[in-house]
């Protein structure tokens, strides 16, 4: 990707990219990112794109190991029949799996962007300093526990209690709402996307309330005191200013957290219940784009056809996490939280 | 700015009483702020929960023979996952961070600002690409191309793919956040960019640094799905780097489910969970007593 030559011509700046010529200092804003001195230089500094060049060489890998073979619009329709006897019968539809994930990451996101809403303001609002930095430190901590240990945890304690008290329960008092009118047989196990949706609740809380917890500290002192000495309440300032001042950093969690959530593999393959079939309700056994990668890996070993399916699955939630975390990333980019491994 | 040492308006007294509108847009703010730190306790229980069960189920039966003996038939401890998990976490620390302390470095110190903004960029994505999908290519790659098998090194590499993103991060910030007049100084009395870089620079630096390399250590013990199909599985140790290992967060992944029967596997799996919390834990308190010291002097890059 770095040819690195310095090509003729490309010690003579156009009078345009005279700005490209300002030394670089990292307090100033980035020349005109157009001018061809910029560009070469640019193309000059693999050494600081090492990580970068990892990120194209997994993007290279996976498109020449799918062998690009095309399994028609079929991929995206709900067969998933990996017949491996007779592959010319097999098909490869994908649609259950990508439902499994939006359901999954899609009720977890809605979750824990008002679970950390909630915890960020108080972080950075309502609490007194000293228990705002003890709690501060603790809500970082729990993005460190690992993710197998959490699904271990949802698979032997969660899934009894859910099948015999959580589930139950919801289905007598929620049955009417569409999604929760289970049977008893659905919740036998405990394991389902209801399962899911929690433990990756609690595995994106901490990401996404540092970064709105973040971003509301971003907030240059004086707005809000200003605001606090006119008479208005620590809740007005809150709507008035900080609010609208990191409104932009709400839809950036959204898609960061969301990025996490439906790539997230281990635990949630624990406690999904790994069905394959349209779920009929949030307490019926799925699977997601990312537990499908892993469960049928090990029988693809000999089937080249599963094995390209699984790649091009690995594609598009490649795909899906990359456009996530560019959009996200337009907001948290420059000043990234890179605290115990929280945030982009 | 926290909001707990700012008074609140009705509590300046004049001798006056404040209007009934004041006094119900102060009682809904007081109220609010009691109802929303709520929000800690729907996650912080789980959590206590978790540690609470993990720790009674393990602490009980922990002991130094558990660490110091392989598992064998029906007993046996951990030694072969603990042991593996060392070394693919340290040889994985050793490359990432090389290549990620160079990369951070150039980064901070060298690189224009549009080919700094790209290397982040792509580094924050490196970062976004879930943890399967960098397995996947770490079999493609070091697995099937290679026609060899699963190997520690094919385990240990992939691993720092996925830890390589956080020490360039922290490396790069850790460096941009040196005092410019340091550098000024440096430079000014005649030192070529490389020395200041050396011996100015990464005195300042090291301790973030050294931050972030605890950090990637403990994303890497805790990883298991980029190591699935790279380091494989096996449940005595390795037999040098280019055979299958053993690794504490495999050992979960294969016997969380086992019949009760087999349930020595099972228990000690709860105690790989829990060797594996400590462990992070004890590396996570590192990152956040160094990145506290230094919050002062990153304050604005770093946060």
């Amino acid at each position: 990707m770095s040819d690195g030559g310095i090509r003729p011509g490309a010690a003579q700046d156009g009078p345009r990219s005279r700005r490209g010529a300002v030394p670089a200092t990292r307090d100033r804003i980035p020349p005109n990112p157009f001018s061809r001195r910029t560009l070469l230089r640019g193309l000059s500094s693999p050494v600081g794109w090492i990580p970068g060049i990892f990120l194209v060489a997994i993007v290279g890998v996976l498109l020449l190991s799918s062998h690009f073979q095309n399994f028609g619009l079929g991929f995206f329709g709900p067969a998933w029949n990996p017949n491996p006897t007779d592959p010319s019968v097999a098909t490869y539809g994908i649609l259950y799996f990508v439902i499994g994930s939006a359901v999954t990451a899609g009720f977890a996101l809605v979750l824990a962007m008002l679970l950390s809403l909630a915890i960020a303001i108080s972080l950075v609002v309502f609490l007194p300093s000293p228990a705002s930095r003890v709690l501060t430190s603790l809500t970082d901590l729990l993005a460190g526990i690992p993710s197998v240990v959490y699904g271990i945890w949802g698979y032997v304690i969660l899934a009894p209690y859910f099948s015999k008290q959580l589930d139950p329960a919801l289905s007598h008092a929620l049955g009417w709402l569409p999604g929760f009118g289970g049977s008893p047989t659905e919740y036998a196990g405990g394991t389902g996307l209801i399962l899911a949706i929690f433990i990756l609740t609690i595995m994106v809380v901490p990401l996404t309330t540092a970064l709105l917890r973040e971003s509301l500290r971003a907030i240059p002192r004086e707005q809000v005191e200003s605001g606090l000495a006119l008479g208005a309440t620590r809740w007005e300032v809150l709507r008035r200013v900080q609010i609208p001042w990191a409104r932009r950093s709400i839809p950036s969690a959204v898609l960061l957290g969301f990025g996490r959530a439906v790539g997230e593999t281990v635990a949630v393959f624990m406690v999904i219940g790994n069905e394959v079939k349209l779920p009929t309700s949030l307490f019926s056994g799925s699977s997601t784009m990312a537990t499908l990668m892993v469960g049928q890996f090990d029988s693809a070993f000999e089937y080249p056809d599963l094995l390209h399916a699984l790649v091009e699955v690995a594609l598009l939630l490649l795909a899906i996490s990359l456009v996530v975390n560019l959009v996200g990333l337009r907001y948290f980019g420059s000043r990234g939280i890179v605290r115990v491994g929280v945030g982009p | 700015m926290s909001g707990g040492s700012v008074p609140l308006p009705v509590d300046i007294e004049l001798g006056l009483q404040p209007d009934a509108r004041v006094r119900r847009r102060v009682a809904f703010d007081r109220w609010l702020g009691r109802l929303l730190p709520l929000a800690f306790v729907a996650v912080l229980f789980p959590i206590i929960d978790l540690l609470y069960w993990i720790g009674s189920e393990a602490l009980p039966t922990l002991s130094w023979t558990t660490l110091t003996t392989d598992p064998v038939g029906f007993g046996g401890g951990l030694y072969a996952p603990l042991t593996g998990t060392v070394y693919l976490v340290g040889i994985a620390t050793a490359i990432a961070g090389t290549l990620g302390i160079l990369a951070g470095a150039y980064t901070a110190e060298f690189a224009s600002p549009r080919a700094a903004l790209i290397g982040r960029l792509l580094s924050n994505l490196l970062t976004g690409t879930p943890a399967i999908v960098v397995g996947y290519f770490g079999y493609f790659a070091l697995v099937l191309y290679t026609h060899s098998t699963f190997t520690l090194w094919a385990g240990a590499i992939t691993l720092s793919i996925f830890m390589l993103p956080y020490v360039y991060r922290v490396t790069d910030a850790a460096f941009g956040s040196v005092p410019p007049s340091q550098r000024e100084a440096a430079l000014g009395a005649g030192s070529t960019r490389g020395q200041y870089l050396r011996r100015v620079a990464l005195p300042i630096a090291f301790p973030q640094v050294l931050s972030g390399l605890f950090l990637a250590m403990a994303i890497g013990a805790g990883e298991t799905a980029p190591l699935l199909f790279t380091a494989g599985w096996s449940i005595t140790p390795a037999q040098g780097l280019s055979s299958p290992t053993s690794y504490l967060s495999g050992f979960i992944w294969n016997y969380f489910d086992q019949p009760s029967n087999l349930g020595h596997l099972v228990v000690l799996s709860f105690q790989a969970a829990f060797l594996l919390i400590v462990g992070v834990l004890i590396l996570n308190v590192a990152v956040q007593l160094v990145s506290e010291r230094y919050r002062r002097r990153l304050r604005g890059f770093f946060v």
